[in-house]
């Protein structure tokens, strides 16, 4: 009997507690389903905010370089000019001392500076006079001397430029050229 | 749904296609412009933004002509 009893109490219980529910539910009649229904409009809204957000991040992108000026970059010394004869090259480490560079005198007489790491997979580049062009040997890759455009071979980037400053009969690294 | 309606729904479904279209075109120029700036080829991605900005004005004439249209339907029905 005492089980009947505990039956009929639980049984009490989960009316009330439709009650209270069926309560609620006339109070606050949301259905559940149509709440988290996403119309089309809703969608057109939330495509066309995502549409401007996507310009907005192409126009940061785009200004970034702009935005972020290059740090000062450290004055180094690179070689005496005369220690450099036409077609010949020297080495050098800027702006760091683990960022190895080649300075060339191209047959006008004119110097230029690169950074020796190939764009490709960054082996180092070498010069090589009778071509006229800056050699990777890992991978074949060729860039002209004079603007360090690849010419052949794998490498799709140009090199990184080096400014380069002539004081006297010195030549110094004053910057880089991405 | 009278004619006028359903002409709308067509409308505004094939406008929520197309303004989706012109998202994922967007979202392809920001790759590109991030590949640029990675490359340091500033150029392309200005160019890339342009083109961004000009399918975004696209989308939003759309989205207007969607919501005018919206309210000419209210008003006749009213």
């Amino acid at each position: 009997m005492p089980e009947e009893k505990d039956k009929k109490q639980e049984e009490c219980l989960e009316c009330e507690k439709k009650k209270k529910d069926a309560r609620w539910r006339d109070d606050f009649p949301v259905k559940w389903d149509s709440d988290n229904y996403v119309t089309r409009r809703e969608m057109v809204k939330f495509l066309a905010l995502g549409s401007l957000t996507i310009a907005g991040a192409n126009a940061v992108v785009a200004g970034l370089p702009h935005i972020v000026k290059a740090s000062e970059m450290p004055k180094t010394r690179v070689a005496l000019a005369s220690f450099i004869p036409v077609g010949g090259s020297t080495l050098f480490s800027y702006p760091t001392e683990e960022d190895p560079c080649i300075c060339v005198r191209q047959s006008n007489g004119d110097l230029v500076a690169y950074s020796q790491v190939c764009t490709h997979l960054s082996c180092a580049v070498i010069h090589k006079a009778e071509e006229n062009a800056l050699f990777c040997p890992c991978h074949h890759g060729y860039f002209s001397v004079d603007r360090g455009k690849p010419l052949a071979g794998p490498p799709t980037r140009p090199l990184p430029r080096i400014k380069l400053e002539q004081q006297g009969n010195e030549i110094f690294a004053v910057g880089v050229e991405v | 749904m009278s004619t006028r309606q359903a002409q709308g729904t067509t409308l505004f479904t094939a406008l929520l296609v197309l303004v989706g279209i012109g998202v994922v075109v967007q979202l392809w120029l920001l790759a590109t412009s991030v590949d640029a700036l990675m490359r340091h080829q500033g150029g392309t991605a200005v160019h890339a933004t342009i083109a961004s900005v000009i399918v975004f004005t696209i989308n939003g004439l759309l989205v207007l002509y969607v919501f005018n249209f919206d309210r000419k339907i209210k008003r006749d029905r009213n």
